[in-house]
């Protein structure tokens, strides 16, 4: 059965303005990821990796090209309609976890649902919570956790209103070893779970080959893109 | 699923609010504080006048000494007037003056205020005399003709000052009267205005024994009436027009007992408002740099809650909820504060107060003064808030500005809105509706030209030649770095310098005029109801006395007007600086020739030998403020007879030599057949002052003789203790000001440590980082105050020459001490902040970077 296509990226390019001058992050990107694909994206520090992440996620407007992303052309939305975009379709796990210091577990995990107007917010944040091991510290604030804790908080906040895609930007860039490959577990068993389409940006060539496809991206441009067999996960229990 | 923005309702946003406000509100001490600085003071104040006028208003009749007072000046009512009185209700009749008091024994005299009263004095309100020569007298009894002598009731101050006791003997005129009882409390003594001398208390019966009471005598007859249920005090006003329409009186209701003290209350009290409003507005820019600070914390959170789904109109909702309450609870703080010093001002006053001061809670002041917390806060926190609305939610990724440099053209909508609202606030809620918007209007120019210098210096600073030594080079350099407070330090510290310099500057000046300048030009002596056959003896006495010159006299009579160009006088629209020329009795003379120390600038004066119709010439500022001219006609009554007279000429006066001058002065004929006394002044050395007193009161007792010296220290007094009360207003500003300067420099204080800290590594010794810090806030202080010597010089000599249209005073010291406050109040905060700056050690800061 043929998968259809959720990302649709057709010469995409990104030039930035600066005072040394017009910086080309990226430059006429051609890409097309399919529904419930999981994606690695791979590239030196700079190669645009993240700035392709942003496109996709409606977070930056590109200079060029086309944008279409679970059927909404993202150029032309406003930015406010690019932020209920990335609330119905979009799952968001930064490198930086990025949870609000002034807000619970669980309220940081609920924060997508109340946006959305879910009267149950909070019951399905608990159970997203329980389901990536945290269900003991919902009322703990992010200063009071772990970092693994605090990349498991922001896992459970991207994919509580079970999103079309999950993006994911290094991930595991400020986790040891252990932590980061737990984080990796969960995030394909979400994956396996809801058939989420998950994006996974990485330096790390190892966890990419985890994923159905390797994208390499040098200087904002696609090099090579190649497809891997079955990934192989570690198994890690909740 | 999809759903409408209608999910991020308002209940959601303040959830939202409240969960950002658990992160503490710590970079909001000094918002809170701000808003309450400028709250308490004007809640405290419109407390207290309301408080004021509400015990004014409820003890009306007590303060009046009637239901209503009606005034006749010179002479006193009619058998037809006094008949159409008695119908109305029960009339007690007081007479009050000016006369001089001797104490036979001592052989000294004072000015006193004397009054004369009936037999059912006082018709509300107790007169109470605790220390009396009878116990348990009543005061018709103390004042009785006993063993050939009345009796008088003195204040404590006549005592001291003639050195007696009760049981002397007085001389009040041609009359010996014995000391009774002192006055402890008299109930109507509000109502008569500024007094010039102690009270003395006698019974009309012993007034008419002194030989004082003469045709033209300077007398306030009063006749306070009880009415009876049939007449209500509202319509007595117009009844008494109606049916007495010749008498021209004068009557106060007591709906307003002592309209003079309620005119005095709402003035202060309006002034005070709009001080502590300024203070406000300066703590407003502290609350603007607050929120700046606290939203370019929160950048990551709110691209964070825009990645996550939150539209920009939600972020916004979220941040100006939080800032309404916290503005919220600054203002009630703010509030309880004011009452709190409500309270305590009126214990201060009580002794000054004719009325108990009873602080009540009062809700307008209250609605007003947080209204105006609101508002000051919603007019500075939306510009910030409406930029960072607009934050990018890229913002996470890279240091991404937004596209957006000004907030969209609904914000700048919302931001005129409210400060229209509150200008209308700060102008329509006061009575002197022309001096707000003055007050006004200038406090926002004095805004705009100090936020544009403060620009201004950055810009200088920026373009400034790089000095060759280093310490100077950075703190020239630290006046524009992005960041840098030096704006918001000269707009708030300016704005409140510039009020204390304004102030201080314009009570010095009066103070210098009353005490000093106008002493030097003006009469030792004003000599009163001297009358016709004594004038010549008078004027004999008087220059015999070596030391004595300039003695002048003029014919003295009171009269109203009563129509300008036929239209009644009450029908007139006049400006409201001359209002008080149709308010009332006013003094007239006659002349041949033109008075001392005035100047026909418009018309003629009439010859010598004028017998024609009646003439006047008017002052040229009242002829200004009632819109007539030469040519128009005024229609005075006096005495009880109308006289209408011609303008025939302008005068410009000079009112601060303080020699005898009128508004009106008739020709020569007109008036010199009604019953008069004269007015006489005359200069005299410090020696001769003393000889010509004496002389004057010995020979003639019923003159009363006025030292302008002690008058001119009771206004000092009196504006020294307002100015007392303007200036610790004004300095609120002041330390707003130094607050939001506190709050700027505590904003930039991780930035100065991690400056200090890459300084040390690069070889910087504490010294040398010390100096640069000194220099920079010394340069701040010494711009920020020399911009508001000079702004405030500005106002004060605007307000003294154009508006007070009196000479101005140099004050150097008054500005030079301000500028050395200024200086040393930028240095201790800056040094403070950047002590603590310089102790942090440098490998916890590198390690954090």
């Amino acid at each position: 059965m043929p998968q259809s296509s959720i990302v649709n990226l057709k010469s995409v390019s990104l030039t930035l303005k600066s005072d040394a001058g017009p910086v080309n992050i990226l430059r006429g990107i051609d890409m097309s990821i399919n529904a419930g694909e999981t994606v690695g994206i791979v590239g030196p520090s700079g190669s645009g990796k993240s700035t392709l992440m942003s496109i996709m996620a409606g977070l930056e407007r590109p200079s060029g090209g086309e944008v279409s992303v679970a059927d909404s052309q993202l150029e032309t939305l406003s930015e406010d309609d690019l932020a209920r975009f990335r609330r119905d379709n979009v799952g968001i796990v930064f490198q930086s976890f990025h949870l609000i210091p002034t807000m619970t577990a669980l309220e940081n995990v609920a924060i997508p649902l109340e946006l959305s107007g879910r009267t149950d917010a909070f019951a399905v944040a608990a159970e997203k919570l329980k389901s990536v091991g945290l269900g003991e510290r919902s009322s703990h604030y992010p200063s009071q956790l772990s970092g693994g804790e605090q990349q498991r908080v922001a896992l459970a906040r991207a994919v509580c209103t079970e999103p079309k895609i999950l993006l994911a930007d290094e991930p595991t860039g400020n986790l040891d070893g252990a932590t980061g490959e737990l984080i990796i577990d969960l995030m394909f068993q979400l994956h396996d779970a809801h058939n989420t389409t998950l994006v996974l940006i990485t330096h790390d060539d190892d966890l990419a080959r985890k994923c159905d496809r390797v994208i390499r991206v040098e200087d904002g441009r696609v090099i090579e893109q190649e497809r891997q067999s079955a990934p192989q996960l570690e198994g890690h229990s909740l | 699923m999809s759903s409408q923005s209608g999910s991020e309702t308002y209940s959601l946003a303040v959830k939202y609010a409240f969960r950002e406000l658990r992160g503490g509100l710590k970079g909001f001490r000094i918002f809170v504080a701000c808003l309450v600085l400028g709250g308490a003071p004007i809640a405290g104040v419109r407390t207290l006048s309301s408080s004021i006028s509400e015990g004014l208003r409820a003890n009306g009749r007590v303060i009046l000494g009637g239901d209503v007072d009606v005034r006749l000046t010179s002479r006193s009512a009619s058998v037809e007037e006094a008949v159409w009185l008695k119908s109305k209700g029960q009339v007690s009749e007081i007479q009050v003056l000016r006369a001089m008091v001797g104490a036979p024994a001592t052989d000294q005299r004072l000015l006193s205020e004397l009054k004369a009263v009936d037999n059912i004095y006082p018709l509300f309100g107790t007169l109470t005399h605790p220390s009396s020569e009878r116990a348990n007298s009543s005061l018709q009894n103390l004042l009785s003709n006993d063993g050939g002598m009345f009796g008088a009731l003195v204040e404590p101050t006549l005592l001291d000052r003639l050195e007696v006791k009760i049981g002397d003997t007085l001389k009040i005129g041609g009359l010996s009267l014995r000391i009774r009882a002192v006055i402890s409390s008299e109930p109507d003594k509000a109502s008569q205005g500024m007094s010039l001398g102690p009270r003395v208390i006698i019974s009309t019966e012993a007034l008419q024994a002194t030989g004082l009471v003469q045709p033209g005598s300077l007398i306030r007859y009063h006749y306070r009436l009880d009415l009876n249920d049939q007449t209500i005090i509202e319509s007595f006003r117009d009844d008494a027009k109606l049916s007495m329409p010749e008498a021209g009186w004068r009557i106060t209701d007591s709906s307003n007992g002592a309209p003079g003290i309620k005119r005095f209350v709402e003035r202060v009290a309006m002034f005070l408002t709009l001080v502590g409003l300024t203070a406000l507005i300066v703590g407003g820019v502290g609350v603007g740099n607050a929120v700046h600070a606290y939203l370019d914390g929160k950048i990551a959170t709110i691209a964070t809650m825009k990645c996550l789904g939150a539209s920009s109109s939600f972020i916004f909702r979220i941040h100006y909820l939080q800032v309404l309450a916290l503005a919220l609870l600054g203002s009630v703080a703010g509030l309880i504060l004011g009452v709190g010093l409500a309270f305590v001002g009126s214990q201060f006053l009580a002794s000054a107060l004719p009325v108990p001061a009873v602080v009540t809670f009062q809700a307008g002041p209250l609605v007003l003064a947080t209204a105006y917390g609101l508002l000051t806060a919603t007019l500075f926190a939306i510009w910030p808030l409406a930029r960072a609305r607009e934050t990018p939610a890229a913002s996470l990724f890279r240091d991404v500005v937004a596209k957006r440099r000004w907030p969209r053209p609904f914000y700048l909508a919302l931001v005129f809105l409210t400060f229209i609202t509150l200008v209308a606030l700060a102008i329509f809620t006061v009575e002197e509706k022309i001096f707000a918007a003055g007050f006004v209007v200038a406090a926002i120019a004095i805004f705009f030209v100090l936020l544009l210098l403060g620009h201004f210096i950055q810009f200088v600073a920026k373009v400034a030649p790089k000095f060759r030594i280093p310490a100077l080079r950075l703190a020239i350099a630290n006046l524009h770095r992005p960041g840098a407070a030096t704006a918001s330090v000269v707009l708030s510290m300016g704005l409140g310098l510039t009020l204390f310099v304004t102030v201080a500057l314009i009570e010095g000046n009066l103070r210098e005029q009353v005490q000093d300048q106008l002493p030097e030009n003006a009469p030792a002596f004003f000599f009163i109801d001297i009358q016709n056959q004594q004038l010549p003896n008078f004027v004999g006495a008087a220059t015999k006395i070596d030391g004595v010159s300039d003695v002048n006299h003029v014919p003295n009579l009171r009269g109203r007007i009563v129509k300008v160009n036929g239209v009644p006088a009450a029908k007139v629209a006049v400006a409201s600086d001359v209002k008080w020329v149709l308010r009332g009795d006013r003094g007239l003379t006659y002349a041949k020739e033109i008075p001392v120390n005035a100047t026909v600038v418009e018309g003629e004066w009439w010859p010598a030998d004028y017998t024609g119709k009646p003439l006047i010439s008017l002052d040229q500022g009242a002829a200004i403020g009632m819109g007539i001219g030469i040519g128009d006609t005024l229609t005075v009554n006096v005495m009880g007879r109308e006289v209408m007279a011609t303008i025939a000429n302008l005068r410009e006066i000079d009112w601060s030599t303080l020699a005898i001058n009128f508004v009106m002065v008739f020709d020569q004929n007109t008036l010199a057949g009604a019953p008069h006394s004269h007015l006489a002044t005359a200069k005299a050395g410090s020696d001769a002052e003393v000889d010509l007193f004496r002389t004057i009161t010995k020979l003639f007792p019923n003159i009363s003789v006025i030292r302008m010296k002690e008058a001119l220290q009771t206004v000092a007094k009196i504006l020294e203790q307002l100015s007392s009360a303007v200036t610790a207003t004004a300095s609120i500003t002041l330390v707003a000001g130094v607050l939001v300067l506190a709050g700027a420099f505590a904003a930039g204080h991780r930035k100065r440590v991690y400056d200090a800290v890459i300084l040390k590594v690069l070889g910087a010794t504490r010294r040398d980082i010390f100096k640069t810090f000194l220099l920079e806030y010394t340069i701040l202080g010494l711009v920020t105050s020399l911009i508001a010597a000079g702004a405030g010089w500005f106002a004060a000599h605007t307000v003294i020459t154009e508006i007070l249209e009196a000479k101005w005073i140099n004050l150097p010291y008054t500005v030079l001490g301000t500028i050395v406050i200024s200086v040393c109040v930028t240095l201790l905060f800056g040094l403070l902040g950047s002590w603590r700056a310089l102790g942090e050690k440098a490998a916890p800061v590198l390690r954090s970077d």
